[in-house]
């Protein structure tokens, strides 16, 4: 399945598509919720990892507007949970991501991002 | 006993050998390869057991997704995102872990292990297990290892690869032909993988390379199908020279962090060895 916490972590990577080329625009997006265990320890502690403002657009892009648009710099336990419901409990199902830059459109087909690139668009 | 044969790879395009004789492969016999694969190697499982909550990771060529789950004592403590070619073995990685009465969802990603696709040094740690050994060229295998060390973080991301050694254990199923050549560049073999026609009825997905069994071995019963997998099988030390090479490619310093280096990259060989017919490497990058 692919959730926005693996959206955040791609980045497009056609041969010369070095810069601009994250985050990935999400487009005619399909969605599940389903309910995962809320595990605030996991949430703190990948914040680092995350770009929060690819977070918050993606967020926005499949209807959830909890997230403020700027990092807080205190966390609460609500904002965990909205942080929580967005990374974990929504699952993209169907749709495409396209890259800001060169326009490349990745498909996803029953929850599974397709990164796969033809042999000469390798870089 | 499986046999397994020698065999040269068309040094031409590697790329067009990989398609045919491993991920046709795989795409084909996926729900038969997945059934028999569920024993975690130890080394793994603690490797995966040790890492600290909310590290996220990359599992290239992860296959039926067997190590998903883990650390299985701590579940939900790490993220690893499991990526491989094979669209059917996908569909089983995307569940893997489930069992009757808690369906469980993992995530997956169709990619090549010698692409990207990724924020360089998003991981903070990646595995590749009896993967970059089905890569038919000593450029693209090292290549594999620099997109490993290139997924993980400099400053503390963490690496364990697995591949098929020359060197098999005495409970191994498999006979291996005797080496040719120094021995120290490792053994370009075909692998079979046998189905009985039943199991090939049910996966109605194209049929790749299966070649009928009378032609093969004139022992196996006719209604058997036998699929050979390419493996390039590891010679002693050869991992570990493999990633120095892939290492030192980058820039990368290979060896320990000391004291007297500054403004450094670097990635140091925690351990490696031979475990159950495979060779292993760990390794952990750093920045001074």
């Amino acid at each position: 399945m692919v959730r926005l916490i693996t959206h955040n972590l791609l980045a497009c990577h056609v041969k010369g598509c070095t810069s601009n080329n994250f985050p990935l625009a999400l487009k005619d997006i399909q969605i599940e919720l389903r309910e995962a265990e809320f595990n605030p320890e996991f949430i703190t502690n990948i914040l680092p990892r995350l770009e929060w403002h690819a977070l918050a657009d993606a967020a926005r892009q499949v209807g959830d507007t909890s997230l403020p648009p700027e990092q807080p710099e205190m966390m609460d336990d609500d904002l965990l949970r909205n942080l929580h419901h967005v990374l974990l409990e929504i699952h993209i199902v169907e749709g495409a991501m396209t890259c800001p830059n060169c326009k490349h459109i990745y498909p996803i087909l029953n929850g599974i991002p397709n990164m796969l690139l033809a042999e000469h668009e390798i870089g | 006993m499986k046999s397994v044969a020698s065999t040269v790879v068309d040094d031409d395009d590697p790329q067009a050998y990989e398609d045919q004789h491993v991920h046709a492969v795989y795409d084909h016999i996926a729900p038969h390869f997945s059934s028999t694969r569920y024993k975690p190697w130890p080394i793994i499982a603690a490797f995966l057991n040790s890492l600290p909550t909310g590290w996220i990771g990359l599992d290239s060529g992860t296959g039926n997704g067997k190590y998903l789950p883990f650390p299985t004592e701590r579940p939900g403590s790490v993220l690893t995102i499991g990526m491989d070619r094979s669209w059917n073995l996908l569909q089983i990685a995307k569940h893997a872990g489930s069992r009757p009465g808690l369906s469980t969802t993992r995530e997956v990603v169709r990619g090549d292990v010698l692409a990207n696709g990724w924020r360089d040094g998003v991981f903070d740690y990646a595995i590749s297990i009896a993967t970059i050994h089905h890569l038919a060229s000593h450029q693209r295998r090292k290549l594999a290892v620099q997109r490993l060390l290139q997924c993980v973080s400099p400053a503390h991301g963490r690496v364990l690869i697995y591949v098929w050694a020359v060197e098999q254990d005495d409970l191994s199923k498999r006979s291996v032909p005797i080496s040719e050549g120094d021995g120290s560049s490792g053994q370009d073999v075909f692998v079979p993988w046998v189905m009985s026609q039943q199991t090939t009825m049910r996966n109605k997905t194209h049929q790749p390379v299966a070649e009928t069994a009378s032609t093969q071995d004139d022992a196996r019963p006719a209604d058997v199908s036998v699929y050979n997998r390419y493996y390039h099988m590891f010679a002693k030390g050869e991992l570990t020279k493999l990633v120095k090479e892939a290492a030192e490619r980058m820039g990368l310093i290979v060896g320990p962090l000391t004291a007297n280096v500054t403004n450094k990259l670097g990635c140091d060989v925690i351990r490696d060895g031979w475990e159950r017919s495979n060779y292993y490497i760990e390794l952990r990058r750093w920045t001074s």
